[in-house]
């Protein structure tokens, strides 16, 4: 099969979305061409409990609207289409600004302005949802790396009724979710086999926001399973913009970011339930603070994994899991540096990536020295500076190759006013946590 | 009673058996223990034997001890204790009860008493000690009820513990250590009471005359002990493995079984690697000059390894290559003035304060580099800190870590330094951080980093062979490999071709020599096998490695493409397979031959920025693959290794985004990534590694359809090593392919396909006799294979003529080539050759006729098919 350069198509077609027997069908098309599906699978799903009819079909259509912009992406046409029911106007401001940020590093990788494109057609207004008297517990998703295992501990130690939740076939997931010892949910995800074609044919590539996309899985999932609350693990760090482009904020984990998170949420309580809590866990912390938090708990050590090269492997050497030379891996390596016995680092790496030259580059990425900050999930850059600078007065640290550039090099130009570790280790800033896992935050004092 | 006609004499001698765990847990292995005491005590032996406690019994005890306040966890494992005790008092069929109950009824007052909540020392202790007299109880009523009268020994009445200076309460208690030497007194004292004794591995007595545990190996420790104080004849450690080996084998399948080593050698493996024996064990029969040895409960008929003093005239060889991970390095550069008096006291003093215990020591003029091993307490607390900002007043410190140790054991190891040139050279390309090598001339340690030493250790082991430096063939030293002992049961060799067609290849042989016969099924049968895989989607023959054109048929009609690297080979493929079969993968190949390929419809691999640098035109709009280095090379020699920045092949991944940015400034589309690290690799786990690595570069592309991971799938050469196995491989690859569905997963064996297919048949032309060398010349040599010259590669030789007579002199098989590298084979064993044999050199259809050459004048083997 052959299909023509989506960038060429002159309208993306929202083509309709259906739920049965544990499988949701999502259904795209560029102008005219074949219906590109997608499907969403719920194993073992309950047949929808009575009452939840209203809210679950508001959430397929979010659903729907927010997994299209993987295919979205691949032509970026001009007009937006929406066959059947267009959403309401709120909704399509989410959508709007989900679409425009959310592919904000994807349009500057590929040279492109996409404010003439994104918008969403709208009519109507919606009812305020009710609440569902939904089941007090939390879908937590897991993602293999140490945010999301940081949260599992914190909810065990809160008594949270907690289920890990992953989607996609990842063994490396799967390990951590054994080594949780919390009750496992694996969903299902299964792109359209066209876009492979549309691929072919030239489409546009890039970035995507996959944790809205995530979200929009697990609100599904929330109201077929019974659940009340999506606590997710992003930290304040999310927030802040990667550089600017073209006058705009773009931001590499927009959607992992506050802005989206309190909109979704809001979103939600209108749209879907009133009681349907989507949130944060860590959302004051800033990544070091999360490192801090992990370092506690060694039980992960051998089979967690944030290196985004490497992440889908579950290997039994640390190179199977940590590739060494991406960011992920250089700023969780420096990240844990300061809190974690030099030895057992070492032991979860597998080297030292702070004595090896040819990573300076990488380093110097992530403090901003003559660097932007990498398209990663990555701390800020005065996080990477701090915990540099906290070995660089280590014995045990400060002769490694790079941590001794950092203090010939790079320190004799930072203000040293900004380098403590302690203020970046203070929560702060605003979460969206419902009353019952407030307690939560206690941990982080 | 026992009835035994041989009743030993007043000076009959002692010996000491020890059996673990699983050998007290059944019926039948408490029958074996009794055969084996039984054997010796009808050998005019008196005997003492040492149990450990029941499989599993000890770690209950120690949770208990460790229970703290729970006091109904502590509950539940005495009342599992019990029932396992039971349970196994039935399954001896024993009926005399009050033994038994006597530690049973301890075990239930230790697990309330008030000292529990505390996790008092001496109580653990005494709690520890029960595994222990449970079984001894257990073992001496139902050897005496079977007819060997057996007599109880506490072991507490004759080991006295010592406490050591700097020694913790708790090691006085958990880990204490007993000062023997022989007791000719108590010898004669137990031999007046009886001929068999059983006793308890793993205690002892303190001065206040408390129970004390001896720590890990515990009970190998006591039977050492007791064969000290005894003045034993010999002390037998019974365990699940023959004995010790001379590298782990679970990573090295080929390693040997040592049948010979001095206490010291024994030592040094045991404390560098060897799980079977706990170093602590051999200090004591040293000492008094016991022999020890090791061996196999289930194969009794083995002698395992001997260990006993040194024997003078033994040759030095390397007995064993082992390799310990998660070494710490701490190097320390002095700051002080030059020749700094007291510095080294200054330094050590600092690793005392902390507890750390160093084990090797490198050191020059201003700096001293040490390494300590990975310690709970290393690992897991901020003591390497605290040391590190202690080290710092008085020098400058700097942590090198995970590194591995590698040692190479064998006494008069400094003798063999000059056979270890080609196993040094296999560190070549790893940072090696410190050597040392003691002056008790025993070792050889070479630490380097942890990343750089996966596959290292079997490397090794191959290259110490095969250079003799471990001297394999001297059946004094070394016995059977493991594979031969307990890997029976793994996919082994195949029985080659050509013995069944021996009458059709000496047929061919009369007709002329030399000359190549390959056998066409078994190239189709190889293709099967590959075909058979699930998980790659395309396949491409390295028509390097043979272009005969009936091999390529057979590989066509197999539904395989070909991989070509000339325009030649280019042309001849396409006379058998459609152009979208076709791949192209040159080196340094001329422009005009990419444009020629694109011109036949070929897959085009470029390696370089070059092409697209100076000739964008050529390949504008056009589909290319790329390959990439990525990085270390792996195979079974230099020369065919083809990765790393030492290698010609493949674009540095620094220069990928610069690829990129060509390829995408003249119209050039990546559509596909390819690596190919070396050859002869028999690992699975190795392509998994290069998928992996791979896939996730490819995501950096936006066209990738393919991921090219190469061939190099390895051919055994030699009996002792193992096969590849397809399943394991297909196993790997499809978890990857799970993970990166979007990817069509290509391979491009060749060796695989052809090898083993393809015989050189050769005529011996003359033998010779030089010194103690047997020389065997045949009538052709490095012209018609040159492998062995250029690679080492080792390849089997028989006598086809005289196939059934035995193989009893070693000789060197040369050519008749005016070069000294000229040999096919040295050291072969064959039958006396004579004037005429027709000699047949295996596993030759690879890279045998393509790489012939002409000189000396000399015509290359002719080639024949069958």
């Amino acid at each position: 099969m052959s299909l023509p350069d989506p960038r060429q198509a002159a309208t993306f077609r929202f083509v309709r979305a259906d739920y049965a027997d544990g499988e949701a069908r999502l259904v795209y098309a560029f102008d005219d061409g074949p219906e590109l599906v997608e499907r969403i699978g719920f194993p073992d799903a309950p047949e929808l409990p009575a009452g939840r009819e209203a809210a679950f079909a508001a959430a397929l259509r979010l659903l729907h609207f927010v997994a299209g912009i993987s295919y979205y992406k691949a032509g970026v046409p001009r007009r937006i289409a929406v066959d059947g029911v267009a959403p309401d106007a709120e909704t399509a401001q989410l959508l709007d600004t989900l679409y425009l940020h959310g592919l904000g590093e994807f349009a500057y990788q590929n040279g492109l302005d996409l404010r003439e494109h994104i918008r969403f057609p709208r009519a109507g207004t919606h009812t305020p949802a009710a609440a569902l008297d939904l089941p007090a517990r939390s879908l937590l998703p897991i993602g293999g790396g140490k945010d999301s295992l940081v949260s599992v501990e914190l909810l065990k130690r809160h008594g949270e009724s907690a289920t890990a939740v992953w989607v996609g076939n990842s063994p490396l997931i799967a390990a951590c979710v054994v080594t949780t010892g919390l009750p496992g949910l694996n969903l299902r995800r299964q792109l359209a086999p066209e876009l492979f074609e549309y691929n072919k044919a030239g489409a546009w590539n890039g970035h995507i926001p996959v944790t809205a996309i995530n979200s929009a899985i697990l609100v599904v999932a929330a109201l077929l399973y019974g659940y009340d609350t999506i606590a997710f693990s992003n930290e304040r760090s999310a927030s802040s913009a990667t550089l600017e482009y073209a006058g705009q904020a773009v931001n590499h984990q927009w959607s992992k970011g506050w802005e989206f998170e309190r909109t979704l949420a809001a979103w939600l309580r209108s749209h879907v339930a009133a009681d349907l809590n989507y949130c944060s866990l860590l959302r004051p912390l800033s990544e070091l603070a999360v490192t801090r938090l992990f370092a506690r708990e060694s039980r992960y050590d051998a089979v967690f994994s944030s290196c985004n090269r490497n992440f889908r492997i579950l290997g039994p050497r640390p190179a199977d899991r940590w590739c060494g030379q991406c960011p992920k891996c250089h700023f969780v390596f420096l990240a844990l540096a300061p809190f974690v016995p030099k030895p057992r680092l070492l032991a979860i790496f597998g080297r030292n990536l702070l004595d090896d030259e040819s990573q300076q580059q990488g380093f110097d990425a992530l403090l901003e020295f003559r660097e932007h900050k990498p398209f990663e999930c990555v701390g800020e850059g005065r996080e990477s500076r701090a915990a540099l600078y906290a070995l660089s007065q280590r014995p045990e640290w400060r002769e490694d190759a790079l941590v001794a550039r950092f203090r010939d090099v790079v320190l004799p130009q930072l203000d040293a006013a900004g380098l403590a570790l302690e203020p970046l280790l203070r929560p702060e800033g605003p979460h969206g946590l419902p009353p019952r896992l407030a307690g939560v935050l206690d941990a982080f004092r | 009673m026992n009835s035994l006609a041989t009743a030993p004499g007043a000076h009959a001698g002692w010996v000491v058996v020890k059996f673990g765990g699983t050998s007290v847990s059944t019926r039948p292995r408490w029958d074996t223990i009794r055969r084996i005491a039984n054997d010796w005590h009808a050998r005019g032996k008196r005997v003492l034997i040492v149990v450990s406690a029941l499989s599993g019994i000890t770690d209950k005890l120690k949770a208990i001890a460790e229970a703290g306040g729970d006091r109904s966890r502590r509950e539940a494992l005495r009342a599992e204790i019990v029932a396992r005790h039971e349970a196994m008092f039935a399954e001896l069929g024993l009926t005399e009860r009050a033994p038994l109950q006597y530690w049973l009824d301890r075990l239930t007052a230790l697990a309330v008493d008030a000292r529990a909540e505390t996790g008092d020392l001496p109580w653990q202790a005494e709690v520890l000690a029960l595994g222990e007299q449970l079984s001894s109880t257990l073992g001496q009523a139902y050897l005496t009820a079977q007819g060997l009268a057996t007599r109880w020994l506490d072991a507490r009445e004759h080991l006295l513990a010592q406490a050591m200076p700097n020694q913790t309460a708790w090691g006085c208690y958990l880990s204490a250590s007993v000062p023997t030497a022989p007791d000719p007194a108590l010898a004669a004292a137990l031999a007046a009471h009886a001929d068999v004794f059983i006793s308890q591995g793993f205690m002892a007595r303190n001065a206040d005359g408390e129970t004390v545990i001896l720590g890990r190996g515990g009970s190998d420790t006591s039977a050492a002990y007791f064969g000290a104080l005894l003045k034993a004849e010999k002390v037998e450690i019974w365990t699940d493995v023959a004995g010790m080996f001379s590298a782990n084998p679970r990573i090295v399948p080929a390693a040997r079984l040592l049948s010979r080593l001095d206490y010291e050698e024994a030592q040094e493996i045991a404390t560098t690697g060897a799980k079977v024996l706990h170093p602590r064990c051999l200090n004591p029969v040293r000492e008094a000059q016991v022999p020890l040895a090791v061996r196999d409960t289930n194969r009794p008929e083995l002698a395992g390894t001997e260990i006993g003093a040194t024997v003078a005239a033994a040759a030095p060889s390397v007995k064993a290559v082992s390799e310990r991970r998660g070494i710490t390095l701490i190097s320390m550069e002095s700051i002080g003035m030059w020749q700094q008096v007291g510095f080294l006291a200054d330094v050590f003093e600092r690793f005392k304060r902390h507890g750390l215990s160093i084990d090797l020591i490198g050191s020059a003029e201003t700096n001293v580099t040490v390494s300590l091993d990975p310690s709970e307490n290393l690992v897991n607390s901020d003591v390497l800190s605290a040391l590190a900002a202690d080290l710092a007043e008085v020098c400058r410190v700097k942590v090198i870590a995970p590194c591995a140790a590698i040692t190479l054991v064998g006494r008069g190891m400094r003798s063999l330094l000059p056979r270890l040139a080609g196993v040094l050279a296999e560190f070549d390309l790893l940072r090696v951080h410190l050597v040392s090598q003691s002056s008790n001339n025993l070792n050889l340690t070479i630490v380097v980093d942890e990343a750089a030493a996966d596959g290292l250790v079997p490397t090794l082991h191959a290259a110490l062979v095969k250079s003799e430096a471990l001297r394999a063939e001297d059946p004094a030293v070394f016995g059977p490999a493991w594979s031969e002992l307990y890997a029976s049961a793994a996919p082994g060799h195949e029985t080659p071709w050509w013995q069944q067609r021996r009458d059709d290849l000496l047929a061919l042989a009369a007709q002329s020599t030399p000359r190549y016969v390959y056998d066409l099924a078994t190239v189709r049968e190889r293709a099967r096998r590959l075909r058979a895989l699930a998980a790659p989607d395309r396949w491409f023959y390295a028509l390097k490695a043979n272009s005969r054109p009936e091999l390529l048929q057979v590989i066509a009609e197999a539904g395989l493409g070909l991989e070509c690297v000339s325009p030649a080979e280019l042309e001849l493929a396409a006379t058998l397979v459609p152009s979208e079969r076709l791949l192209f993968t040159p080196n340094f190949a001329p422009r005009a031959e990419y444009a020629a390929a694109f011109a036949r419809g070929a897959r085009v691999t470029l390696d370089n920025l070059h092409p697209l640098q100076h000739w964008g035109e050529t390949f504008r709009g056009r589909e290319i693959l790329l390959r990439v280095d990525l990085g270390a090379g792996r195979g079974h020699h230099d020369k065919v290794r083809t990765g790393g920045a030492g290698s010609k092949f493949g674009l540095s991944l620094d220069q990928i985004e610069e690829f990129r940015q060509l390829a995408r400034r003249h119209d050039v589309a990546v559509v596909g990534l390819h690596a190919h690290l070396g050859s002869g690799i028999l690992d699975a786990q190795h392509w998994r590694e290069v998928y992996a690595q791979l896939a996730a570069l490819a995501q950096r592309f936006t066209r990738i359809e393919a991921i090219n991971i190469g061939g190099g799938l390895g051919v055994p050469a030699r009996a002792d090593e193992a096969v590849l196995d397809l399943a394991a491989l297909d196993a790997c690859l499809t978890e990857i392919k799970q993970a990166y569905p979007q990817f069509e997963l290509w391979m491009e064996p060749g060796r695989y396909l052809v090898a083993e297919a393809g015989v050189l048949l050769a005529r011996v032309t003359q033998t010779k006799r030089k010194g103690d060398y047997c020389y065997v010349g045949v009538d052709t040599g490095m012209n018609s294979l040159i492998r062995p010259a250029l690679y080492e590669a080792w390849h089997e030789i028989v006598n086809l003529t005289r196939l059934d007579e035995p193989a009893d002199t070693l000789y060197q098989v040369v050519g008749p080539i005016c070069e000294s590298g000229d040999v096919l084979g040295s050291n072969r064993r064959l039958p006396g050759c004579r004037e005429g044999d027709v000699i047949l050199i295996a596993q030759a259809g690879a890279y045998g006729a393509t790489m012939a050459s002409r000189y000396n004048l000399r015509e290359p083997a002719a080639e024949s098919v069958i």
